[in-house]
């Protein structure tokens, strides 16, 4: 679609949103009025939910802790300007405190935390009667607000709509989509959880609440019941999900269809509207996993695939003729410099020992492989250097700094990338997507712009030229292995961590495979430490052999000298290696 | 506080304490094996207890009379909601799944309520057995509560054998521990999830019977059920039925004392607040409480 018709529709839009109270009764703008305020909330849960990956069912907390400090203040005199500001003060704190304790729950744990802030609430509400007048609620002044009201919510969801479209596109946005796919690989990536959740979590905290400071202004009555209600409480939820959570207009279309369905089936009914209520949120989660905009007729539709958009991001049309060269700095390799040390390094998990007083030194320049049978502790030696374990005892320094107390995400802006055994990327990311968020969260922390441009460059390195709007779910394995490198190459690293690249390449890939790691080495002074199974492929490039057995090293060695080792022969590679000769 | 009223107020908690665990054990049970937190379930007991208490007006009848005619309706419930809204989800990705079944349990119970309300009335009801009173020294107890009590027990140890030494109750230990093990080993998973959710769901009507002999039930207070349900299980360990009656003693003792001694409108807030803490102080489930 044309972006002038875009610009068009949605100017229209807002102008005709904008006439209602002049036009319309009293009750079409009052019904208008909710519906904007029930797509605020629909919109800010799914900044948490669709986006980051949270299932947060207490969102509706925040709704009611926000219409409560409006009115408590409103009706103690304070002027309207400063009880909307406490309302978004005091929701966004309650916000701020439970992210402490809830984001350490993750799963189904996470949403049942959350479903118990909503009972706990109105229980507060309820027994707090000096301040909240318990379950008689509070009148507020009975003036005319409709109008003010509707503007401000209007306001509110062109906000919503604002920031829902700089997620789609912004740094910010990306980390949390990276969150949403992968939590650990997104840390070990540079992003830092915490911050993110924290952020996401207040902030749609503070359009909940200032949503109900509006709803609350305009009822001119609010009581415990009402504001924490169950049922009401999933109607957001619901809303957003009959539309499609995760996409640029789900929530907005999916609460606009569940609100004209509500009143259009409760007008009629005198009688059991909860259950119609009740009925038709239960018919959502049995039917609608991912949306009516998810449905194939409107992916598939030629002129109506843009419905079902994910992210609000365009990459400028390339500039023609791009070189092979990648957007890397050229270090000069000192091979004095020792990139990482361990020093007696040890995990275990309950009395499985996984990594048994591990020392070596890794320097600047080198490609090191690291070999070993199943389960000598060679991905647990990996899993420390990047922080996903704590040792038990020892350390581990990178260029001289012990990173005891380094989180993955720090780790990873010393310069550390790696690649996993099982691939990992960011499934419902396209490549160009997991490569930019490499880029842009790792070592090298160029802008999401530039990371996002210089993509297909890292993609073309990797042979993966041509697929670069795919998602990454949708990749063979090499595919993805392939897409693994290159996301830990675009963040810079200095030491580039490969575990088991090689095994079910073809033999002409893997000689691109080995091409590819002296490359980086040569030409952009990177690091090396190299897992892989298949030995023919490590000969042909490292410099040095480190042999775990059961979790210790038991052989550290140039190429030639390792491989005559009686230990590494018996446990690793076999005497028919020397026969082989 | 004077001895006979502890002793009281304790026998009273021990009482409510009994029926939460009896709760609990159907949820307990429906999470272990088929990983929903049917969020309906409390207001499972509280349908059950309307019904009963309009059963046992009319009639006049015996409670234990009464049981049946509600735990085969609901088993039957059980089964055919498993089957017809719940199955189909497991086929999602995990966090599809969980919405899902947050959307339509939630959906269910707001149904259930409304439509109780609207066919029963929405106003409390109970059971008004008449009872004669047993009284040793200042303590006065009424016998039925005594028979409630020895019911609860005869129920737990029975669900305990059952699930130690039955076919079915391995078999759902099996799925609880491992599904793709025990389905490698025979174990028909979607079957035993059904039926496990039918069986919590039946068990949940009998405490709904029981609770109303007792205590007053309206078809609105199911969801502070479920929590406190939830609560148990996640001290008591999922799928441990010992750890599920002694944290639903707890519950029951702690809430009878707060409302004695503080108030009780403060009572339900204890079973919410622990399990923020619970879940806060041991994030990763009750797994790594047990090895601490």
């Amino acid at each position: 679609m044309p972006r002038i018709v875009l610009y068009g529709c949605a100017l229209a839009l807002a102008a005709g949103v904008a006439a209602i109270p002049a036009f319309a009764g009293s009750y079409l703008t009052a019904f208008v009025l909710a519906l904007m305020i029930s797509f605020v909330m629909a919109q800010s849960w799914d900044w948490v939910n669709g986006q980051m990956g949270y299932l947060n069912l207490g969102h509706f907390a925040f709704y009611g802790i926000g219409a409560y400090a409006f009115a408590i203040l409103l009706t103690r005199g304070a002027p309207l300007a400063p009880s909307f500001a406490a309302a978004v003060f005091f929701g966004s704190l309650a916000a701020l405190l439970v992210s402490l304790p809830l984001f350490r729950l993750k799963g189904d744990y996470f949403a049942f935390a959350t479903l118990a802030i909503v009972p706990l609430c109105e229980l507060l509400a309820n027994n707090f009667d000096g301040l909240t007048r318990g379950s008689d609620g509070i009148t507020l002044p009975p003036d005319y607000v409709l109008v003010p009201a509707f503007y401000m919510a209007a306001s509110l969801a062109a906000l919503t709509i604002a920031v829902t479209l700089w997620l789609m596109r912004s740094r910010f946005g990306y980390g949390l989509r990276a969150i949403r796919n992968d939590e650990q690989v997104a840390e070990v990536a540079g992003i830092r959880l915490f911050v993110f959740k924290l952020a996401t979590l207040t902030l749609s905290a503070g359009f909940a609440a200032m949503a109900g400071a509006i709803q609350a202004w305009q009822f001119s009555y609010i009581a415990p019941n009402t504001m924490f209600n169950l049922g009401v409480a999933l109607v957001p939820i619901a809303g957003a999900l009959l539309g499609g959570s995760g996409l640029l207009l789900g929530p907005l279309v999916g609460m606009v269809l569940f609100a004209s369905l509500e009143q259009a089936l409760l007008v009629k009914l005198s009688h059991l509207r909860e259950a119609v209520l009740g009925l038709m949120i239960m018919l959502i989660g049995r039917f609608l996993p991912g949306g009516l905009l998810r449905a194939k007729w409107i992916t598939g539709h030629r002129s109506l695939f843009w419905l079902s958009r994910e992210s609000h991001f365009e990459v400028a049309a390339s500039t023609g003729a791009v070189s092979d060269e990648l957007p890397l700095a050229r270090r000069a390799i000192d091979k004095n410099q020792i990139v990482l040390a361990c020093e007696g390094a040890t995990m275990a998990f309950g009395g499985n020992v996984a990594v048994n007083n591990v020392s070596l030194t890794i320097r600047q320049g080198e490609i090191v492989g690291l070999v070993g049978p199943n389960g000598s502790g060679k991905t647990t030696l990996f899993n420390l250097i990047s922080g996903i374990y704590r040792p038990r005892s020892g350390r581990i320094l990178i260029e001289g700094k012990d990173i005891a107390d380094f989180r993955a995400d720090e780790i990873a802006h010393l310069g550390i990338g790696r690649t996993y055994q099982i691939p990992r990327p960011f499934a419902e990311l396209t490549v160009r997507e997991n490569i930019a968020i490499g880029r842009t969260f790792g070592a090298s922390k160029t802008p999401l712009v530039d990371a996002m441009r210089t993509a297909d460059v890292f993609a073309r390195y990797v042979g993966l030229d041509g697929l670069l709007e795919r998602k990454a779910e949708l990749l063979s394995l090499q595919q993805k292995k392939a897409l693994e490198l290159a996301r830990a190459l675009a963040a810079e690293p200095k030491l580039l961590l490969v575990d088991e690249v090689a095994s079910g390449l073809s033999t002409v890939e893997i000689a691109t495979f080995v091409k590819h790691i002296r490359d980086i080495r040569d030409h952009y002074g990177i690091t090396v430490i190299w897992v892989e199974h298949i030995f023919s492929a490590l000969a042909q490039v490292v410099d040095r052999l480190i042999v775990l057995d059961n979790g210790a090293v038991i052989a550290d060695a140039p190429l030639a000298e390792a491989m005559r080792d009686e230990k590494v022969l018996t446990t690793y590679l076999g005497h028919a290696a020397t026969e082989a000769k | 506080m004077p001895l006979d009223i502890f002793i009281q107020v304790l026998l009273n908690g021990v009482l409510l304490g009994g029926i939460y665990a009896l709760v609990a054990f159907g949820l307990s049970l429906v999470y272990g094996v088929a990983h929903i937190l049917n969020i309906a379930h409390g207001t499972l007991l509280a349908i059950s207890g309307v019904v009963a208490s309009l059963i046992f007006l009319k009639t006049g009848w015996n409670p234990v009379l009464i049981i049946p005619m509600i735990v085969i309706p609901v088993f039957a419930f059980g089964y055919l909601f498993h089957a017809g809204l719940l199955r189909p989800l497991a086929r999602r990705g995990k966090h599809d799944e969980t919405i899902g079944t947050v959307l339509i349990t939630t959906g269910a119970l707001i149904m259930m309520s409304d439509l109780t309300g609207f066919a029963a009335g929405t106003q409390q009801r109970n059971i008004p057995v008449r009872s004669e009173m047993l009284e040793m020294g200042d303590i006065i107890l009424p016998m039925a509560q005594i028979w409630i009590l020895a019911g609860i027990v005869a129920l737990t140890l029975a669900l305990h054998f059952y699930l130690k030494y039955a076919w079915f109750g391995k078999a759902v230990r099996a799925v609880t521990q491992d599904a793709f093990g025990a389905a490698l080993c025979g174990v028909n998973g979607p079957r035993a999830r059904a039926l496990t959710f039918a069986a919590g769901s039946g068990l949940v009507g009998v405490a709904g019977v029981l609770y109303a002999i007792i205590y007053p039930v309206d078809p609105y207070m199911g969801f502070s059920l479920t929590v406190r349900a939830f609560t148990i299980i996640v001290v008591g360990g999922i799928g441990n039925l010992a750890g599920a009656m002694i944290a639903g003693l707890m519950l029951g003792v702690a809430e009878a004392f707060t409302a004695f001694l503080w108030s009780p409108k403060w009572a339900p807030a204890i079973s919410v607040i622990l399990l923020l803490i619970i879940l806060v102080v041991f994030p990763r489930g009750l797994a790594s409480w047990r090895k601490a």
